[in-house]
This record gives structure tokens, C-alpha cells and sequence, in this order.
């Protein structure tokens, strides 16, 4: 039985995960768990009996159940979300393994004992402690960054942009004059230049900050917006070559999704919008597609 | 030769034994600090002693609002003992910026993500105040 969306889907036994189909080029798939729904433990033992050793090794070494549980998520959410793509009939999300790139991003080493290709599916996960993500996509670079809306800084909005963000960003933030409208700003764009150096994959020394601009560009032609980036080392054909979503999550989160734009679309088309598909999951438990509820808001993308 | 003696005698001052010189920190921290930072500022180019440095980083951490204070030790891990997220990292080397007086580089601040590293890094940065 396929998933598709506005369905709720129950797991049919406690271990399994109902298969879906690998996302399409300019499609993204979306799939975030709320640690808060999950509470039984015997659960959460299933969960870390998929973990490698290692995995396992880390979330026991986070001090304090919350932040275990989290880990515990996290990991449990990368896995099944990848197994779910049945990839060769390979189901099991224990088997999976894992690698980082060489500038340390987390990739699939996938296990084919025959000569064919990688599958080209990528990921990246992001998890805050009220919510857990992991966005997945097919033949391009994603990186995706949640935030709770309401999350405290220490610093002010501006202090803190001055010494991380961009002038342009700088700029645009101190022109807002509501300062609770300026720290959802503040929070978005963190989100999405996360994003972007997530999707990058060279680590937030590989892209510093304030080498980077991330604006909302207004196309007069269409009336709608954009998100571009702009960058002073990159020249301005590679940055195009990113595109943005920005969401409001659960009413709770910001999400922001990274991605690298398909080749034909870069060229041909200007603004193909990516196909976003976004379920809420309790891994072996249940699956809900909350696209096009009130669980998801597109704010931009 | 008398004469010498006799004069020499006159003029020992006589001797008293004085109390061991006290240890500079041992006093009220408040004046051992300008003292200290006084100095440093002077001598551009010196390094913090490491205790001193550990001192003030714990207490950096432990005044963060997200961070519980009765967790915090030496060997504390940003991410893995106290919770924090990479805004609150971020957050966090602001904070020893601003405590220490110098810019933390990016591809530095990069790597510090326990109290250990960031006693290391800037223990041995001269431009720490």
C-alpha cells in the first residue's frame, strides 16, 4: 500500500514502515517527528535496538532524557525515512550505513553488492527539541534548518546580526520597527542560511555568515517572491543555482529547505516551484500527510 | 681598619623579618583584576594564565540562560552535556567576545564546542583580555 497525501496511515504490524515512492526531481519530501507525541518506552527500545553502535554510544552520552530522546529521534527519523524508500527491496532500517563527506556531511554508503549506481538520494536532518526533521530529495544537494519561532536569544536581534549576518541583512532587519515582527524575521533567516550552508555540506566555517546574503527578491513580472542568495566569493552562476522554502511548521517551527535547482530547470524555466510534500510521523506507529492543512504554512517556496 | 668597622656598624640598618610577599590573587579579586587587566593591556601581546581564563569561561557558561548551572564542569560539551544548539553556540562565542575582548574567527569558532576547547583557544590567543 503506497502513501499518498491527505491520508493518515497506521503501521500494519509494529515493525514495519509503509513504502513510499522516492521523490521526483523538483520534488522534496519533508518528514518531522514531535518527541512530545512519543512516549512509550517500549517504543522508544525499538527505536534504539535500529541504531548502529555507534549511534547507539551517542544518544547514551547525551546527559538528560530529553536530550537522549531527541538524539533517539533523530537517528530513528533518518533511518526509517531512508528504508521507507525501499531502495533494491533494502527495507531494513538497521542495515542502512552511514558516511560523511569529506567536509564532514552525513551521506548514505549504500551497501550494493553488484556494480550498480548509488540510488541519488539525498538528505539532511534538523532537530531542535520539540521537533525533529529530516527532508529528503532526489538528485540534488538539500540542506533544511528548523527553529522554534518563539526560541530566546540572548543577544539583541540587531548585536547579534551585526557581528554574524551580511550588511544587506543587517540592513533589513533594522528597518523593521515592531520588535517582535524583527526577531521572527531574525529567526527566519537564521533558518535559512542555515539551510543553505547545510545544503552546501562545507560546515559553517566553509561558508561563514557574513560572506553570504539571503533576500527576498520581488519579481514585478509574476508578483511573486523569491529567496535568493547572494555571495561575495561564489560567482553569481553557482548561487542560482539554490532555491528556498520557507514554512511555518506545526504552528510552532520555522523550517527552511535548501535545495539545489535540476539543471533543465535552471536554464529553461526562471521560478519552477519545487513540489513539497510534507508528512507528520511516529516511525512504525503512524503516518500523516499534513500537506495542505494548518500544519504546514508556505511563507515562501 | 677600626675606623672602617666602626662606621660600617654605625650604618646596618637593622633587619626585620617581613611577612612572606602574599600571592596577588589571594586578595579581593575586584583590584587583582584590574591589576591584572591593567597589565595586560600594557604588555600587548601577553597570554591570560589558564585558571584565570577556565574562571571566567565557566562563568560565561553557567550565566547563559539555557544552560542549567548545576550541570556545568570543566569538561562540559555544548551540545552533548548542556543541550545547546548551533545558534546557542553561536550565542555562546559571542559571549567569550565579548568577556575576552577579541574576535573568535569563524573556522575557529567552529571548534569549540566544550568549555575545554574554548579554555585551550583562548588561553592561547595573546589578544585575550
Amino acid at each position: 500500500m503506497k502513501l499518498d497525501c491527505y491520508q493518515r496511515t497506521f503501521a500494519h504490524s509494529s515493525s514495519s514502515l509503509t513504502p513510499i515512492q522516492l521523490p521526483a526531481h523538483l520534488e522534496t519530501h519533508l518528514w518531522y517527528v514531535k518527541p512530545s507525541e512519543v512516549k512509550n518506552e517500549s517504543l522508544l527500545k525499538q527505536y534504539l535496538d535500529i541504531l548502529s553502535p555507534r549511534e547507539r554510544e551517542n544518544v547514551m552520552q547525551m546527559r538528560g532524557e530529553e536530550l537522549r530522546k531527541s538524539a533517539l529521534l533523530a537517528r530513528t527519523l533518518v533511518r526509517t525515512t531512508i528504508a521507507r524508500y525501499q531502495i533494491n527491496s533494502q527495507i531494513n532500517p538497521r542495515s542502512l550505513k552511514f558516511r560523511k563527506n569529506i567536509h564532514g556531511k552525513p551521506e548514505v554508503d549504500w551497501q550494493f553488492s553488484n556494480d550498480s549506481l548509488p540510488p541519488p538520494l539525498h538528505f539532511n536532518i534538523s532537530h531542535t527539541s520539540s521537533l525533529v526533521a529530516c527532508g529528503v530529495t532526489v538528485d540534488s544537494q538539500i540542506g533544511i534548518d528548523v527553529e522554534e519561532k518563539h526560541r530566546s536569544i540572548k543577544h539583541t536581534v540587531l548585536s547579534f546580526a551585526r557581528r554574524y549576518f551580511s550588511k544587506h541583512e543587517i540592513q533589513f532587519l533594522a528597518s523593521i520597527t515592531d520588535p517582535q515582527v524583527q526577531k521572527l524575521e531574525f529567526i527566519k533567516l537564521w533558518t535559512l542560511k542555515e539551510a543553505y550552508v547545510k545544503a552546501l555540506g562545507k560546515g559553517f566555517s566553509g561558508a561563514p555568515f557574513k560572506t553570504f546574503t539571503i533576500r527576498f527578491k520581488e519579481d514585478s513580472i509574476h508578483q511573486a517572491s523569491e529567496i535568493v542568495v547572494d555571495s561575495f566569493d561564489e560567482p553569481t552562476e553557482l548561487t542560482s543555482n539554490w532555491q528556498f522554502s520557507l514554512l511555518e511548521l506545526a504552528n510552532s517551527h520555522y523550517a527552511a529547505i535548501c535545495t539545489e535547482k535540476h539543471a533543465a530547470s535552471a536554464e529553461g524555466k526562471r521560478n519552477v516551484p519545487t513540489k513539497l510534500t510534507v508528512w507528520k510521523t511516529i516511525p512504525f506507529v503512524v503516518d500523516e500527510c499534513v500537506s495542505g492543512t494548518d500544519a504546514v504554512k508556505t511563507i515562501y517556496g | 681598619m677600626a675606623a672602617r668597622n666602626a662606621l660600617l656598624k654605625y650604618l646596618r640598618v637593622k633587619a626585620y623579618s617581613v611577612p612572606p610577599l602574599q600571592n596577588p590573587r589571594e586578595t579581593s579579586g575586584g583590584l587583582s583584576q584590574i591589576f591584572r587587566r591593567h597589565f595586560s593591556e600594557e604588555a600587548k601581546g601577553s597570554f591570560l594564565e589558564k585558571s584565570e581564563v577556565a574562571d571566567r569561561v565557566l562563568s560565561v557558561v553557567k550565566n547563559f540562560q539555557k544552560v542549567d548551572p548545576s550541570k556545568v564542569t570543566p569538561n562540559s560539551h555544548f551540545q552533548k552535556d548542556l543541550g545547546l544548539d548551533s545558534l546557542d553556540t553561536v550565542e555562546i562565542v559571542m559571549a567569550f567576545e565579548e568577556e575576552f575582548g577579541f574576535e573568535i574567527p569563524d573556522n575557529e569558532a567552529d571548534k569549540i564546542n566544550s568549555i575545554n576547547l574554548a579554555v585551550d583557544f583562548i588561553a592561547s590567543h595573546p589578544q585575550a583580555k
